[in-house]
Parts: structure tokens; C-alpha cells; sequence
């Protein structure tokens, strides 16, 4: 049996995290605190061991809700499978009462809606508000102007510091399947106009962080069951990308500033960083392409 | 006299669009189903949020097996006709060519994401194949639906969906270009 030196040598040198979790978030007082997780529902081994080290991870960085970027349940959506795909793999964050605000993926069966636990209150997309955050709920599957009005609507109306929009599709990615770029072409320009701060996508099974385009920072993250490994690319737009493993995101809002840290299913931190309110940072420079970090 | 007065009113009336035309008579129909579905869905049960999945489904079923009994004799072009698809897959042949080279190579690129299948008229949407992303510059150009309804593409199929009950009410084949 190995010893807990040993143990801790092999984490180091898988690239894990060796026994404690890292976290780099100030964890200030009256934050706004959240995990984030993409594609998420395979009922896997890798769904599971990522649920584990989120586990891990929240006993030192205690947040108090998960945003689900969609595909929240591969397959069949039979009560099991909802039980292997879901309650089962989050138990523990289920028990401690996080709360789940998914969003709805090409492979979710829209009556998930009416799914209590992913609260969206029967609705396809919905905006909730959390401390100083205002978030939007987009279903990027079916985007018709009703929705459009909706959320034009919405976001007129939110005077909150702080606009976070998230949904399935990623509008920038380096991935194989590309931008979703007629999504693109109808939500960008209200992200745009209303001032969104940040989205969040899932959809390619990577993770990626793009300089802020058009003054919004967009990441996918869209590994914490799937991976498509090699599938991010260098670019210039780029400032972080990771496809070697599985991967979440936790991330915490105090005043003007965003931290986040992604880390992997076996605990490593592959970026962190802070992000300013569009509001109160210079513009953006978007030259320099973003390397892997090394780690597996 | 009275014969005189009705004609000059008639001559009066400003020409109807043929778009709107055929997209009245498609809300028309749609309105048919959407009454057959009230009566339906009526004695299945309103659903609301629930932390049961199994209240979910088998409400989803319940409702599913009512709409394909009472439509047993529904068949292809009953709600997309003739006419109407006609002109739907011009619009979709128009919005198509319009569209710039990035977003074509996209489109292309996620092919591998669109269901193989072909769908069939009053059965259900194969809950093993994911619901394929809905062009979101062609919405715009199509009538509105009530929300228990969407257009969804398979294949080079246009679909017509019951969202709740997941069922298939119609289909256009050749309504999107390959």
C-alpha cells in the first residue's frame, strides 16, 4: 500500500494537486461564490471524479451555487438515469443545499425544465440575481424572438454591477466544431449593447479562456464529464486553453473584481486570474497566444 | 343594388399578402392541433416544477400516447402543406444563400451534430439522438408557435414538435439545403 509520501510524490508528478486543495480565491467576506461545470451528465467514472475533487474543493472554498452550462443529462433521462446522472455524482453537494441553475444543452430534453433541482422553474431560460450579480439563463438551442425580447428586456431593465450570461453554445472557441456563430450573430450585439461582463459556454468538451472580445470575457467550459483531448488550438484571442483533462471552474465576485480558478479532475490548477467590471478596466488588448499549462 | 354596394367593399379591401396568406392559414391549423391539445393535456394534468423525474415522464408519456391516439390518421403535409412548404423552403433557400462563407464552413463543421434519423409524422422524437441547435437567423423568418411547440431540423427535414410530449406532428423533407 502506498504511503501518504508516496502518494503525494505521484500527485506531484501527475500534475495534481498533492493532498490539500489549492485554492487562489480571497474568499472575502459577503462574496458572491460558484462553481461552474459544462457537459457535465455522462453518469461516468470522469463525471463522478470530477464531482469528487469539487467535493474536495468546496471544503476549503465553501460556495453556495452551481451554474450548469447544459448538456446536464447524456442519453436516456429515465428517473435513473437522473439518479446516476445527476443526484448521485452531486449527493454531497446536494446534501450541504448548493443550489443548481442549469442551463439547457442540445442533448437535454427540454421538460428538464420542469426539473425542480436545476431550477428553471419550468421556463427555458430565466435570469436570477445573486448579491451583486445579475445572471442570464439563455437557451442557446432554440433561440426565438420571443427569447430574444425576453432577454433584451432583461437586460435593459437589470441595474445590477455585474451581468453574467451563460448558455450552451460557445461563441468563440478554437474547437473542431467552431464558434456557434449565427448564435453569435443574434446574442452578441445585446451582450454589447446592455454591457455583459462575462459568459459562460459549454458545449466543447475543453476548457478556454478568451481575451475580452468586444469587452466580454467568454470561457467555455464544457469538461467536467467529457473531454476531447488535443482540441484546443492556438490563437492570438486566446489567453488560456486545457484539454488534457477533465475540468471545473469556482469563482468568486467581491465589488469590482472577479476571481476564478479552473481546475482539473485530479485537483491541479490549469488558470486563475481576476477580471475587472467592464466598467472600471482599461480596454482590452487581445496579441499574444495562450499556451497549455503543464499539466496532464 | 346590395350586389353593387358588397363588390365595391371587396375592391376596397387592400390586397393580402401571399406570405401572410399562407402563414395565416398555417397559424390556422396550427390553432386546430392546439385546441385538440388542450382537451389532451387537460385530463393528463398540468405539470408543474417537480423533484420527481418519474412525475415528469410519465406525464410526458401519458400526454404523448393521448396526441398520437387522437391523431392516429395524421399524415405528412397535414400542418406544413403543400403551399406552405413550398414557400418556407424558399425563405430557408434564401436566408441560406445570404449566409457569409464562416458561417456555412460552421454549419458544416456540425453536421455530425444533426440526428440521422428519419422522422416520422405522430411518433416519437428518438430520446436517444440530441435535439440539433435551431438556426438561430432562420427563427425570425418562420410564424411564431405557441410555446408547447418548436421547429426543430433533422436531417434536411423541417420538424414541427410537441416540446412537452415529444412528439413528432409534422415533417418537410427537403426544407433545408445540404
Amino acid at each position: 500500500m502506498r504511503s501518504r509520501f508516496e502518494a503525494a510524490i505521484l500527485a506531484i508528478a501527475l500534475g495534481a494537486a498533492p493532498l490539500g486543495a489549492q485554492v487562489f480565491l480571497p474568499m472575502k467576506a459577503g462574496s458572491v461564490r460558484f462553481l461552474v461545470i459544462g457537459d457535465a451528465g455522462t453518469g461516468g467514472r470522469e463525471q463522478y471524479e470530477v464531482a469528487n475533487e469539487i467535493v474536495r474543493y468546496g471544503k476549503t472554498f465553501p460556495f453556495t451555487f452551481a451554474l450548469m452550462l447544459g448538456d446536464n443529462i447524456y442519453g436516456s433521462e429515465r428517473p435513473q438515469d437522473f439518479e446516476r446522472k445527476f443526484t448521485r455524482p452531486y449527493k454531497t453537494l446536494l446534501d450541504k443545499g448548493i443550489e443548481f441553475d442549469a442551463a439547457l444543452g442540445n442533448h437535454d430534453d427540454p421538460n428538464q425544465r420542469f426539473y425542480k433541482p436545476f431550477n428553471l422553474g419550468g421556463n427555458r431560460y430565466r435570469t436570477f440575481k445573486k448579491g451583486n450579480v445579475r445572471f442570464f439563463v439563455i437557451d442557446s438551442n432554440y433561440l426565438d424572438p420571443e427569447q430574444l425580447k425576453w432577454l433584451d428586456k432583461e437586460l435593459a431593465a437589470s441595474g445590477s454591477d455585474w451581468k453574467i450570461a451563460y448558455f450552451h453554445h460557445p461563441l468563440y472557441t478554437t474547437a473542431r466544431r467552431g464558434p456557434e456563430v449565427e448564435v453569435r450573430a443574434v446574442l452578441e450585439p445585446l451582450f454589447v449593447k446592455y454591457g455583459v461582463d462575462v459568459v459562460f459556454s459549454g458545449h466543447e468538451h475543453i476548457y478556454e479562456r478568451y481575451k475580452p472580445q468586444k469587452d466580454i470575457y467568454y470561457f467555455t467550459v464544457g469538461g467536467a464529464a467529457k473531454l476531447r483531448k488535443g482540441d484546443t488550438h492556438p490563437s492570438p484571442l486566446l489567453a488560456a486553453r486545457f484539454d488534457r483533462d477533465r475540468s471545473f471552474l469556482l469563482a468568486e465576485i467581491s465589488g469590482d473584481s472577479l476571481y476564478f480558478q479552473t481546475v482539473t479532475r485530479t485537483g491541479a490548477v490549469v488558470d486563475k486570474g481576476v477580471l475587472a467590471r467592464r466598467e472600471v478596466r482599461p480596454p482590452a488588448t487581445t496579441t499574444g497566444a495562450a499556451t497549455q499549462p503543464k499539466t496532464r | 343594388m346590395v350586389a353593387a354596394t358588397a363588390c365595391k367593399k371587396e375592391e376596397a379591401k387592400p390586397a393580402e399578402n401571399p406570405t401572410q396568406a399562407v402563414f395565416a392559414g398555417f397559424a390556422k391549423r396550427v390553432d386546430g392541433y392546439m385546441k385538440l391539445r388542450k382537451t389532451l393535456a387537460d385530463s393528463v394534468g398540468e405539470l408543474d416544477p417537480t423533484k420527481s423525474q418519474a412525475e415528469i415522464t410519465t406525464r410526458a408519456t401519458k400526454l404523448a400516447n393521448s396526441i398520437i391516439a387522437a391523431r392516429a390518421q395524421a399524415k405528412p403535409g397535414d400542418i406544413f402543406t403543400p403551399e406552405f412548404s413550398a414557400l418556407v423552403a424558399t425563405l430557408i433557400k434564401q436566408e441560406y444563400s445570404r449566409r457569409p462563407d464562416s458561417v456555412r464552413e460552421t454549419r458544416e463543421d456540425q453536421q455530425d451534430e444533426l440526428p440521422d434519423f428519419v422522422p416520422k409524422v405522430n411518433t416519437l422524437y428518438p430520446t436517444t439522438y440530441p435535439l440539433a441547435t435551431f438556426p438561430a437567423t432562420l427563427l425570425p423568418l418562420l410564424p411564431p408557435l405557441p410555446q408547447q411547440l418548436e421547429y426543430r431540423v433533422v436531417q434536411n427535414y423541417l420538424v414541427l414538435r410537441d416540446v412537452e410530449a415529444n412528439v413528432i406532428l409534422d415533417v418537410m423533407p427537403n426544407a433545408i439545403p445540404t
